[in-house]
């Protein structure tokens, strides 16, 4: 059982910080022995995870989720009101997506997704963050500088949109509905789900096109 | 608590470093420590006493270490502290059999089961409770000025800020005590708060920043 001791676990930070090796692969080596030689773990469900995280969780299931609300109309009044179930429906709800909440960019509205107190993602449908959300420069500007860091990713914001940030600091998580982009009425959901790349859904991209690489 | 992971609004942490290798890990021990993650965490541990143990490590250690190396380091302390395995455990990394049991292996899991399983941790925190919300949409709120040594999700940068009842998301897990072990509800809203409210020297733009934020953490804005 823990002890909720911040006291004592502040102790054992600084005995990890004189006595662990200083290369992080050999911690992360040195923890998966431990538990595998406890009987905690077994090391091909590791391998399993990590397949899993490569190969299937990932943007893509969010992109098809985003494809399906701009084809469907009533999918999209759903993934609105009650994402987790709608996000469900395609198979994609799971780990830290019970209370996603999808927020929309329109003409005059640009969203922006940050957790500035941890790195809170919705894994189950964006799959593991990319390291400059979980990294200290953007959780420190997003709130406070949007627009200056929407302009290093390339994307500047109109001084007539309202720009929203969405700091993840309970147990929602937020998924950003990017705009259809122009020239893309004819294409299937595959072709859409193919325009909408993985930062459109976090916010530091915004205007896709029809030609946009998306995510393979 | 005032700590290092607190970083709304600080300013010195430069550009995004935004170029970065395609993929969900740079490195193979980011892989392993994510499935090590997935697979097991401290028995009876809540995410909140987790995220606690994550703001504790030492200041130059959360900067300047890489991301998942912080959550192995988290991993040591939470097991340490609930007794699975000990410091000189860690450090030799060599298990004691005299001092614990071990446990029977769990079966391994193939791919298509552990994406089952993923669907399974889709965990919800919001229960029904008997109190009805103090707040309602529209109204306008001021948090708390003050904050305290333990776990929090009220950041600094959102202190003594005015904002506005946005929605009610129901009653959730209170992380400030369920960091402590204990497990309460209480109504969560999502506050908006005007950018010129939270950083007036910025000064001029109508952006706006939202946060959900629990009933403790916020007052009636007196008139």
């Amino acid at each position: 059982m823990p002890e909720y001791d911040a006291k004592k676990v502040t102790e054992i930070h600084q005995h990890l910080h004189s006595h662990l090796p200083s290369d992080s692969a050999l911690r992360v080596k040195a923890l998966e022995s431990l538990l595998v030689d406890k009987g905690l773990i077994d090391p091909r469900t590791i391998d399993a995870w990590v397949e899993a995280y490569t190969e299937e969780i990932g943007p893509k299931r969010g992109a098809h989720v985003i494809a399906r609300a701009w084809s469907d109309p009533n999918y999209k009044q759903w993934l609105m009101k009650d994402a987790p179930a709608a996000i469900d429906k395609l198979g994609y709800l799971g780990n830290a997506t019970a209370h996603l909440k999808v927020v929309e960019n329109t003409d005059s509205i640009h969203n922006l997704v940050v957790c500035t107190l941890c790195s809170c993602y919705p894994f189950s449908i964006l799959g593991v963050a990319p390291a400059w959300y979980k990294a200290a420069a953007y959780r420190s500007r997003a709130v406070r500088d949007p627009r200056g860091v929407l302009a290093e990713f390339g994307v500047v914001i109109d001084d007539k949109i309202e720009v929203r940030v969405w700091d993840s600091t309970a147990e929602l998580r937020y998924l950003v509905l990017p705009q259809r982009p122009a020239g893309s009425d004819d294409l299937s959901e595959g072709e859409l789900a193919g325009l909408v790349t993985r930062n459109s859904m976090i916010g530091t991209d915004r205007d896709l096109t029809a030609k946009t690489g998306g995510i393979s | 608590m005032d700590g290092i992971h607190d970083l709304g609004g600080k300013p010195g942490y430069g550009s995004i470093k935004i170029d970065e290798p395609e993929g969900p890990f740079h490195h193979a021990w980011e892989a392993r420590e994510w499935g090590i993650s997935r697979c097991a965490r401290t028995p009876d541990i809540s995410i909140d006493w987790w995220r606690h143990c994550r703001e504790l490590i030492m200041p130059e250690d959360y900067l300047e270490r890489p991301y998942f190396d912080s959550w192995a380091q988290t991993d040591f302390a939470t097991y340490i502290d609930a007794g699975v395995m000990s410091l000189d455990e860690v450090v030799s990394g060599i298990t004691d059999p005299d001092q614990y049991d071990k446990e029977i292996p769990p079966l391994p899991l193939n791919k298509t089961q552990v994406i089952l399983e993923d669907r399974k941790s889709a965990f919800r925190f919001d229960a029904e409770i008997d109190t009805n919300p103090i707040f309602s949409i529209g109204q306008e709120v001021i948090t708390d000025r003050q904050g305290h040594d333990g776990h929090t999700r009220l950041p600094q940068y959102a202190r003594g800020k005015r904002g506005i009842v946005h929605a009610h998301h129901g009653a959730h897990v209170f992380p400030d005590l369920s960091a402590r072990g204990e497990e309460t509800h209480q109504h969560l809203y999502s506050i908006v708060f005007e950018a010129n409210e939270l950083w007036p020297e910025d000064g001029g733009t109508n952006d706006k920043v939202y946060l959900d934020l629990w009933e403790n953490y916020l007052s009636e804005q007196s008139i």
